[in-house]
């Protein structure tokens, strides 16, 4: 079992952006997959598009078609960016409002589900999600149009 | 509720203006054919099959990071019979 939390990066009106934090880690998943990709030689260029991106949809929203469907038919994971790039970055789209930020790699298998690393970052995402939606039912997470309101500490 | 102790702008790093000029005008443009598409009541697989092109162009275009030309842009406000952008 892991212990997260879920912290707020930034709150708007069109947008309100968060990442998963593990308790034993000092970064939070989002911190991760920059670290791993603003520096790099090989894909620092797609990390800058996607961090742009990532920079509109925090001001305008998170509409569906500005993602990669990825994970199953039943949960909200999708992935940055859609054009041609290796780098994929996993997300939580809760709605067009609510987006949940988590760690990604480079996709080099031809699902990412063949790749256990990639595979382990959009389980962690499928796996909170149904943690929140559990939540939401016993009481102990609240989601309105814009904000998730939780100080859980959840367990994966 | 807890806060990251960096903002977004700070983890993000410097952006390009070049690259943000880019973006913007690529999600303008994505925006603009999506609305104009709900207008004439379009879905996806209607619209490409409606300009010969597979569906999965139509997502891209859709999806605000795609590069038009000026070629496809052209056919698209030809298309519609509207401008897609606006120049000056």
């Amino acid at each position: 079992m892991s212990e997260v939390e879920l912290y707020l990066i930034q709150d708007g009106d069109n947008c309100t952006i968060y990442t998963l934090q593990f308790l034993r880690d000092t970064e939070n998943e989002f911190e991760k997959f920059i670290s791993k990709f603003k520096e790099s030689a090989e894909y620092s260029e797609d990390y800058i598009r996607i961090a742009a991106f990532i920079s509109r949809i925090a001001r305008t929203g998170a509409s569906e078609r500005y993602f990669r469907q990825e994970g199953k038919m039943n949960d909200s994971v999708v992935a940055l960016p859609v054009i041609s790039s290796k780098l994929r970055l996993y997300c939580l789209r809760l709605s067009d409002k609510i987006l949940i930020l988590g760690n990604g790699g480079v996709k080099s298998t031809r699902t990412y589900d063949e790749d256990p690393t990639l595979k382990g970052y959009v389980m962690t995402l499928q796996k909170f999600e149904n943690l929140l939606r559990q939540g939401i039912e016993d009481g102990s997470v609240t989601l309105t149009e814009t904000t998730i309101g939780t100080d859980n500490i959840f367990e994966l | 509720m807890k806060r990251t102790t960096r903002s977004l702008e700070e983890m993000l790093g410097p952006i390009p203006e070049t690259v943000k000029a880019e973006v913007d005008l690529s999600f303008e443009i994505s925006d603009r054919i999506d609305l104009l598409m709900r207008e004439r009541g379009l879905t996806k697989k209607q619209f490409a099959d409606a300009l010969g092109r597979r569906p999965s162009e139509i997502t891209k275009w859709l999806s605000g990071q795609h590069n038009f030309t000026i070629s496809t842009l052209a056919m698209l406000s030809s298309f519609f019979g509207q401008p897609i952008v606006t120049v000056g």
